[in-house]
C-alpha cells in the first residue's frame, strides 16, 4: 500500500474527520507529547464519538452473539453443519478490515449499518467456535446421567450443557467485545463516526494528543468490558471456583 | 443411617422387573448384542447381571430405561411395557446410577439430589425437604448439600449419585457398576451401606458388575451372561457358588468358590470350638482339668473377667502357680465376633498369624473358639458344597 489511509479515505468521498483548533496552545516550541491545556478545554468533543464507539460495539456484538449462538445450536444438533460454519465464520474473519469496509460499500452505502455488519461478522468467528468447544466440553457422563433421568433433549441443551458451557462462551465474547472494539476505530473511513473521528486525520503526527485521548478512552472502554464480562462470568458460574476444602 | 417411619413409607414404592425376549440389534452387525434375553426379577429384589465385558450386560439395562431401543421382544415394569411409555416419562420412574457418577458439576449437591423431583414439578420446598431427606438417607452431612460436586471425595460423591437416584422414589433403580470406579476400601464401605440401604427401602434393583465378587456380595439373585446377553445361569449367590450351571460358569465363578462361600457366612454359622475358660484368682489344678476334657481342642486356657469377657491367653507357666494370675502372660490376639463375616475373620487368622481366636458376642462375652482348622475342615467337607447348610444371611433379609 503506497497510499496512507487518510487518503484512501479522502478517495472514496470526502473528509468524515473532525477538524480541530489547536489554536495558540502549545505552539511553543520545543513541540509537546500532550498537550494538557489543550486537553483540557477540549475533553468535551470526546463526548459524542464516545458514545457513537459505545453504539456501535454493543449492537454488533448484540447482533453477532445472537447470530453466532444460534449457529452454534444449529451445529451442536445437526454435527455435519460445524465444518463448513467454522469454515464461513473463518474467512469472514481473515478479510482485511477497510477491504471488508470497501467491499459492501456497493451494498449498504456509507454509514452505521455497513460498520455494524462488518463488525458482527468478525464476532462470528470466536464465539461461534468457543460456544462449540463449551458445549463440547460438557463430560459425557454428565449427558448420560441426565439423560437416564429423564431430561430432554431440549432440558439437557438450556439446563445442563449451555450452563456449563457459559466459561467458554463468555471467553469468546470477552475476545470478540475487546476486538471489536479496536477494530470500531475504523469504521471513521466509511463516515460512521466513533472514536477514530479524533484519530485519524491530518497533523495527527504533529499534534498526537489527540490520538493520545482517543486512544486511551479506547483502552479504558476495552478494560470496563472485560472488566463487567469478568464478573458476570463469576457471577453465574459459583461452581467454577468451588473445590475442594 | 435412619430407619424411621417416615422413610419407610415414602419408599415404598417398587414394581417387579421382566424381560420378554428382549433382542437389541446394531445396524452392520450380525449378531445381537442381545438375544431374547428373558429374565424376571421379583419387586424388592437386587439382580446382578454379571459377565466378561461385551457380553451386552450393559445394553440389557438399559433397554429398561430405552437408553438403548429394545428391536424386539418387550421389558415391563410391573405389568406395563416400556415401549408404550414415553421415554423421559418413563426414565423420571427408574433411578439411574453410573461408573462415572455424573454429578451435574454446576448444580450443588441438593439442586442434584433434587434434579428428578423437579423435573416432575415438586413445590420448591418439598423438593429441598427430600434432598434433606436422602442426604442423611444415603449418610452425609446435610451442610454438603450446599457444595459443589467438585468439593466431595469420589465416595461421597457416588452416595449422592445414589440419593439422587431414589430422589423421585422410583419404582426400579438401574445401577451400572456404581463403585467401580471407587477405590477398593471405600467400595467395600459403599457396598455395605448399600446393602443396609436396601434393606430399608427395598428397590427392585438390576445391578450391572464386571466383579463376580460384587455380584456374590450385592445380589439376591445373579444373571451370568455371555456374549449376546446369554444367560447361562440365573440362582442366588449360594446356588451359583454351590452348582455351578456350566464350565463358563465355573470358570467365571473361579476356582475359589469355596473360598467365596466365606463370604456369605458369618462367624455364628459354624460350630465353634470349647473355649476352656479360666477365671483370676481360680486354682490352676481346676483349669488343668478343665483342659484336659476330650472335647477341649485349645492347649492353652483363656482366661476372662467375671463377665467372661476374654482377657488373655494362660501360658504353662501362668499354669505352674497355685491361682490363675491377674495379668495373662501371652496377649489376646485377634478376637472375633459372631456377626463377623468368615472371610474376614479368616483374614483376621491369618494376618495375626494365630491358628485360633476367641468369639464373643454382641455383648463381648465369650462365645466359643474360631480356629483355622474348623475353617479348613469346613471347605474340605461336602456340607460347603452341598446345600444342607443354609448358611446364607443375607445381611438386607
Amino acid at each position: 500500500m503506497s497510499s496512507p489511509l487518510p487518503i484512501a479515505a479522502a478517495e472514496v468521498g470526502g473528509d468524515f474527520f473532525r477538524k480541530r483548533d489547536v489554536g495558540d496552545l502549545c505552539q511553543a516550541p520545543p513541540p509537546k507529547v500532550f498537550c494538557f491545556d489543550w486537553a483540557r478545554e477540549n475533553i468535551d468533543r470526546y463526548g459524542t464519538p464516545t458514545v457513537q464507539h459505545l453504539e456501535i460495539v454493543v449492537i454488533s456484538v448484540l447482533i453477532g452473539f445472537v447470530v453466532a449462538f444460534a449457529l452454534a445450536l444449529l451445529a451442536h444438533r445437526t454435527r455435519w453443519l460445524q465444518p463448513p460454519l467454522l469454515a464461513t465464520t473463518g474467512v469472514l474473519y481473515t478479510i482485511p478490515s477497510i477491504a471488508f469496509f470497501f467491499l459492501l460499500l456497493p451494498l449498504t452505502g456509507f454509514g452505521r449499518d455497513t460498520a455494524i455488519i462488518v463488525l458482527a461478522a468478525y464476532t462470528l468467528q470466536i464465539i461461534f467456535r468457543n460456544t462449540m468447544l463449551g458445549l463440547a466440553n460438557v463430560p459425557a457422563a454428565v449427558k448420560d446421567a441426565a439423560r437416564g433421568m429423564g431430561f430432554t433433549s431440549r432440558q439437557i441443551l438450556w439446563r445442563i450443557e449451555l450452563p456449563l458451557a457459559v466459561p467458554e462462551i463468555i471467553a469468546g465474547l470477552r475476545v470478540a467485545v475487546v476486538s471489536t472494539i479496536a477494530i470500531a476505530t475504523l469504521v471513521v473511513f466509511i463516515n460512521a463516526g466513533g472514536l477514530g473521528t479524533e484519530m485519524y486525520g491530518e497533523g495527527n503526527l504533529t499534534f498526537p494528543t489527540t490520538v493520545i485521548i482517543s486512544a486511551a478512552i479506547v483502552i479504558l472502554m476495552a478494560l470496563a468490558f472485560d472488566g463487567l464480562l469478568l464478573l458476570g462470568q463469576r457471577l453465574t458460574t459459583p461452581w467454577r471456583r468451588a473445590r475442594s476444602a | 443411617m435412619p430407619s424411621g417411619e417416615s422413610d419407610a413409607q415414602s419408599q415404598s414404592g417398587a414394581s417387579s422387573l421382566r424381560y420378554e425376549e428382549a433382542t437389541k440389534r446394531y445396524p452392520g452387525s450380525a449378531e445381537p448384542a442381545v438375544d431374547r434375553l428373558t429374565l424376571e426379577v421379583p419387586a424388592g429384589e437386587i439382580c446382578v447381571l454379571v459377565g466378561p465385558s461385551g457380553c451386552g450386560k450393559t445394553t440389557a439395562m438399559r433397554m429398561v430405561n430405552r437408553t438403548v431401543e429394545i428391536s424386539e421382544g418387550d421389558v415391563l415394569i410391573g405389568e406395563r411395557s416400556v415401549r408404550d411409555r414415553e421415554p423421559a416419562q418413563l426414565r423420571r420412574e427408574i433411578g439411574y446410577v453410573i461408573q462415572q457418577i455424573g454429578l451435574f458439576p454446576h448444580r450443588t449437591i441438593s439442586e442434584n439430589i433434587g434434579a428428578v423431583p423437579q423435573l416432575l414439578g415438586w413445590k420448591k420446598d418439598r423438593i429441598e425437604a427430600r434432598s434433606a431427606e436422602l442426604l442423611e438417607l444415603v449418610g452425609l452431612d446435610p451442610e454438603l448439600g450446599d457444595r459443589y460436586p467438585a468439593q466431595l471425595s469420589g465416595g461421597q460423591q457416588q452416595r449422592v449419585g445414589v440419593g439422587r437416584a431414589l430422589a423421585a422414589d422410583p419404582l426400579v433403580m438401574l445401577m451400572d457398576e456404581p463403585f467401580g470406579a471407587i477405590d477398593p476400601i471405600n467400595r467395600e464401605r459403599l457396598q455395605n451401606e448399600f446393602l443396609r440401604l436396601q434393606a430399608e427401602i427395598r428397590k427392585t434393583v438390576l445391578f450391572v458388575t464386571h466383579d463376580i465378587d460384587e455380584a456374590i456380595k450385592l445380589g439376591d439373585r445373579i444373571a451370568v451372561l455371555r456374549e449376546g446377553g446369554r444367560v447361562q445361569q440365573y440362582a442366588t449367590p449360594a446356588e451359583l457358588l454351590m452348582a455351578p450351571a456350566n464350565e463358563f460358569v465355573e470358570d467365571f465363578v473361579g476356582a475359589d468358590r469355596a473360598l467365596k462361600r466365606l463370604a456369605l457366612m458369618r462367624v455364628a454359622d459354624i460350630n465353634l470350638w470349647k473355649a476352656p475358660l479360666a477365671y483370676v484368682g481360680q486354682a490352676n489344678a481346676e483349669v488343668r482339668a478343665k483342659l484336659a476334657a476330650p472335647d477341649v481342642e485349645v492347649p492353652y486356657p483363656l482366661l476372662v473377667d467375671s463377665e467372661r469377657r476374654p482377657l488373655g491367653w494362660l501360658s504353662e507357666r501362668d499354669l505352674a502357680a497355685d491361682v490363675v494370675p491377674h495379668r495373662p502372660d501371652s496377649p489376646l490376639g485377634p478376637v472375633l465376633e459372631l456377626d463377623d463375616v468368615m472371610r474376614d475373620a479368616l483374614a483376621d487368622l491369618l494376618q495375626h498369624e494365630s491358628q485360633y481366636a476367641p468369639v464373643v458376642d454382641a455383648q463381648g462375652e465369650i462365645a466359643g473358639i474360631l480356629s483355622v482348622e474348623i475353617i479348613s475342615e469346613f471347605l474340605a467337607s461336602p456340607e460347603a458344597k452341598s446345600d444342607e447348610h443354609p448358611a446364607v444371611e443375607r445381611p438386607h433379609e
